[in-house]
């Protein structure tokens, strides 16, 4: 698996991409559903999540306990991504206000489940910016596992650097973000 | 029919005449993963070998938990669900190369957070 999966030691989020989420999710999360994106880079030691893609559309649901995305959205997306060299290193998504932002039984187990891929959960509805409070897990052996707090400041590294890419992806496949806004 | 890309690939039995296979070059992507499934096969291979081999490649298996968990590969953005299909099938005739994406279809067995 290391082959397949090389081992991530650390995660460089830009505040674009952390800006870019909650502008991807914040709609859904103010009409009270759950939404959420991908984020993409490169595999390396130091991860880099250069594009954050945004799900909505064909095959995406955004209900107010749950979101869902379908294997065709997937296929669309690495349709798209592996000719960039691009592969999924996260996933986040929004729980709504009341909701603690830590993963839920289907987080755990209806997402992906890749060694070294993050799961990122942001609480209230998309209105919490603060990284910092937002649940973080990544996946090892046979389960997600929540971040430490020295963890979180050990392995993540939040970068000021731009030039950071966001997409928008449904079934039918994955455009710049501006196309939709 | 034409040549073969690879040699290895005819199937020579005693007293019958040399049928020579086409082979295709097939990849298999699945997005958590850098890196695609790369394999030649014989135009008769199934999908059904293809999508085993690159899962165990990816290290990942259809599974039942409080869902049900099943991958499929993907081509052209068709998910093929005819595991019996062989790649001759699917391609047409003369077809050298193919690439599928792997994705996982989780039917829900009840609602939850």
């Amino acid at each position: 698996m290391t082959l397949v999966y090389p081992p991530i030691e650390s995660w460089v989020v830009t505040e674009e991409v952390l800006a870019g989420t909650l502008e991807g999710v914040r709609t859904a999360g103010r009409l009270g559903r759950e939404a959420g994106v991908f984020w993409l880079g490169r595999r390396d030691r130091t991860a880099r999540i250069s594009a954050v893609v945004v799900l909505r559309g064909v095959g995406v649901e955004e209900l107010p306990n749950c979101w869902r995305v379908s294997p065709e959205v997937f296929g669309a997306v690495t349709r798209w991504a592996m000719p960039r060299n691009l592969c999924l290193l996260g996933v986040a998504h929004i729980h709504l206000c009341g909701v603690r932002p830590a993963l839920s039984w289907t987080d755990r187990n209806f997402g992906v489940r890749a060694p070294g891929v993050l799961s990122v959960v942001i609480g209230n509805a998309g209105d919490e910016c603060d990284y910092r409070n937002w649940g973080w897990y990544v996946f090892e052996g046979s389960d997600y596992r929540v971040f430490s707090q020295s963890e979180t400041v050990k392995r993540l590294r939040i970068d000021s650097s731009s030039g950071d890419e966001r997409w928008i992806a449904d079934a039918n496949g994955v455009r710049p973000l501006m196309e939709r806004q | 029919m034409e040549p073969t890309i690879q040699g290895d690939a005819n199937v020579r039995q005693a007293g019958h005449p040399q049928i020579a296979r086409e082979i295709v070059k097939v990849t298999v992507a699945y997005l958590p993963a850098p890196k695609p499934f790369h394999h030649s096969y014989e135009d008769e291979t199934t999908i059904g070998t293809i999508r085993t081999e690159s899962m165990a490649f990816f290290g990942v298996s259809d599974h039942k938990d409080r869902d049900t968990h099943e991958f499929f590969l993907e081509f052209e953005g068709r998910r093929l669900s005819n595991l019996g299909e062989t790649l001759e099938k699917l391609l047409g005739p003369h077809r050298r190369e193919a690439h599928f994406n792997l994705v996982e279809q989780v039917t829900q067995g009840a609602t939850s957070e």
